[in-house]
């Protein structure tokens, strides 16, 4: 009974994506050759490009809400590895060898972001503490330390022909960005669906006093699903550092919510114990052909605001109403 | 164990704390005779920060002046019950840079009544509970910017005639309303200029550019103009033409002009222009030391501080 069920539900989610689909297709604006703007390859590409962090942070987001928690400090822990990337980047010494400082300056921002994961795993996991609270104060301490890091003031990469402006150009290409979610994506549904640690987050999430009887190694899988959620907000980070060409100390405030919101709407439940990475996936392309095609219409951008929560609300409803059934 | 662990914790993070902090930031000379208090609605903001760094640099200048710097953090609440803290400490001299106009307006008029030299920085209040006010004008600097862009499109196309695209600041926003009306105080007489697309990226890069590739993709050809209502939102359209190969059909606008940002931008030849939103700060200290040191001086009721123009030198 329960296989048809989830076939069902992800029939739901499918079904919300393709009605979205057809309302960009059906109202986006042509060029003067007539062409269909929305559908155009650009387009497609620039829509993906421009959800790619979120949808990376969404992809590990998933894990954490399956087992029952939730990690509010993504966005916190996103402008952290940017900010920790662009220093590295424009601070290392010129003597090392530019490949070297690279693969440094990048590891050096996702490995603090993930620093900060296994901090929020490890007092979630021992101290027992809700997640909700843990994360909440690490998201307003790593903001603190960001800024301290920066003195309040952005890291330029700029545009020039040295490292940080070649790692701005390389780091921004669709093929990257595009391509790490995409990837990323295949290897956490691999994880989530064939390996121990993605059952028994599932199990954890479904019935914790149970998982607690059979033995299962709760502390581990969870500050396994927090550090996955810290490395994961790292690599957005490389990347919102990239594409901006700036360590923004700010970036990513309230980006926590956009992340939640995009694993709800993929029907992954906030009680735990159920999720997909597809359906993720198809959370991440709803809001981001939605914001793609509202954009290309140039609607007002309140509008914009008060459009998107209907919508989420009648996806997330959608969903509801028929797996109940 | 779990309190121990805590206790730990807690301690850590007191000892780290220790160390680096200089809260209230400021420096304290030898022997100071005066105590400013500057109350700032928000150190995150960039343009905040200079402001912090140009005051603090200035009054170090002086030995006989203490300076301490609070900082609002955003929150109204915050900040009012930051400024009646200053007020029970008498300062020679309160400088505030209110977040909003009413919420801040009775506090600012207790200091007043307790006899504390005060002046409104940049922003207004509702009542004029300050000794002086310093003031700039957005209004007047859309419509600095609605001018350049009239020059250019004029040198451009031959005639006042183009398309413009607007990235709007926070909706609701003072700073937004009065760039975006000023410019259009200039544009509107012109009917051949069209604003083809109107997005609002609050202020940020990253929504700037976002906002900027999807104006790209809805108009293929034919953009001419971006004005951005600050250099961040301008500097990430530029980014988003770029990638896709369009920067040089158009020319970025921006406002704000800070030293590290936008005048670098613009030197850099990625902006056009960018108009100066001046600090303020430089004649809080020139008008606030008059006040401390010159019992005869009667400062006026307001200084409006002149923007300027910031071009590329090679032009």
């Amino acid at each position: 009974m329960v296989l048809p069920l989830q076939k069902l539900k992800a029939a739901q989610g499918l079904f919300v994506l393709l009605v979205i689909w057809l309302l960009a297709v059906a109202i986006s604006p042509t060029t003067l050759g007539g062409e269909n703007i929305f559908l155009s390859a650009g387009n497609l590409t620039d829509l993906l490009r421009a959800t790619a962090p979120v949808g990376i942070m969404a992809l590990a987001m998933t894990f954490v809400i399956i087992t029952g928690g939730i990690d509010l400090s993504v966005g916190s822990l996103m402008a952290l590895s940017a900010v920790v990337t662009s220093i590295l980047l424009t601070s290392g010494s010129p003597a090392m060898p530019e490949g070297p400082r690279l693969v440094l300056a990048i590891l050096g921002g996702t490995l603090s972001a993930g620093l900060i994961g296994l901090l929020n795993g490890g007092l979630i996991a021992t101290l027992r503490l809700q997640p909700f609270v843990i994360t909440l104060a690490t998201m307003i301490g790593v903001r603190g330390l960001c800024r301290v890091l920066t003195t309040n003031e952005k890291v330029l990469l700029g545009v020039g022909d040295d490292l940080p402006g070649r790692f701005a150009d390389m780091f921004s290409e669709k093929i990257w960005m595009i391509g790490s979610f995409l990837f990323l994506a295949v290897v956490c549904d691999i994880l989530l669906r064939r390996t121990v640690f993605g059952r028994y987050a599932m199990a954890i999430g479904n019935n914790e006093r149970a998982s607690r009887y059979a033995a299962l190694p709760i502390a581990w899988i969870k500050i396994g699903v927090y550090v996955l959620c810290g490395l994961f907000a790292g690599i957005a980070g490389v990347f919102h550092a990239a594409r901006t060409t700036t360590g923004d100390p700010n970036a990513g405030i309230a980006w926590e919510l956009d992340v939640i919101a995009v694993v709800v709407i993929g029907g992954t439940s906030l009680m735990g114990g159920k999720g997909s990475i597809p359906g993720t996936i198809n959370g991440v392309l709803i809001v981001g052909i939605l914001t793609n095609i509202l954009g290309l219409r140039n609607v007002d951008s309140n509008m914009q605001l008060l459009l998107k929560s209907v919508i989420i609300i009648l996806a997330v409803a959608l969903q509801q109403k028929r797996s109940r059934t | 164990m779990k309190r121990i662990l805590l206790l730990c914790l807690a301690l850590g993070v007191f000892a780290g704390c220790g160390k680096g902090t200089t809260s209230p930031s400021g420096e304290a000379p030898a022997n100071p005779k005066y105590l400013v208090i500057f109350s700032q609605c928000n150190n995150a903001e960039p343009y905040r920060a200079a402001q912090n760094g140009l005051l603090k640099e200035l009054l170090a200048k002086d030995p006989e002046v203490k300076l301490a710097v609070y900082d609002g953090q955003a929150d109204a609440a915050k900040q009012i019950s930051q400024i009646e803290n200053a007020i029970r400490q008498k300062p020679d001299l309160l400088i505030v840079a209110p977040l909003q106009r009413d919420a801040l307006t009775k506090v600012m008029g207790e200091a007043m009544a307790a006899d504390i030299p005060t002046i409104c920085l940049e922003r207004d209040i509702i009542e004029p509970n300050y000794t002086t006010y310093i003031r700039c004008d957005n209004r007047k600097i859309g419509q600095m910017a609605g001018q350049y862009i009239v020059d250019y499109l004029t040198k451009k196309n031959g005639s006042p005639k183009g398309s413009l695209v607007e990235l709007q600041g926070m909706k609701a926003v003072e700073g937004a309303m009065n760039r975006h009306a000023g410019a259009h105080d200039v544009l509107g007489k012109y009917p051949e200029i069209k604003v083809i697309h109107d997005a609002t990226g609050n202020w940020m890069q990253d929504q700037g550019m976002d906002r900027m590739v999807e104006a790209l993709n809805a108009h293929p050809v034919g953009i001419d103009v971006v004005y951005g209502h600050n250099d961040p939102m301008a500097y990430g359209a530029y980014l988003a033409a770029k990638e896709k190969g369009r920067e040089k059909e158009m020319v970025f606008v921006g406002v704000d002009g800070l030293a590290h940002e936008g005048a670098k931008y613009v030197s850099e030849g990625v902006l056009g222009a960018t108009f100066e939103y001046p600090l303020c700060v430089n004649k809080a200290v020139e008008i606030g030391m008059k006040i401390l040191k010159d019992s005869t001086f009667t400062p006026e009721k307001t200084y409006l501080m002149e923007s300027r123009i910031i071009l590329p030198l090679s032009k």
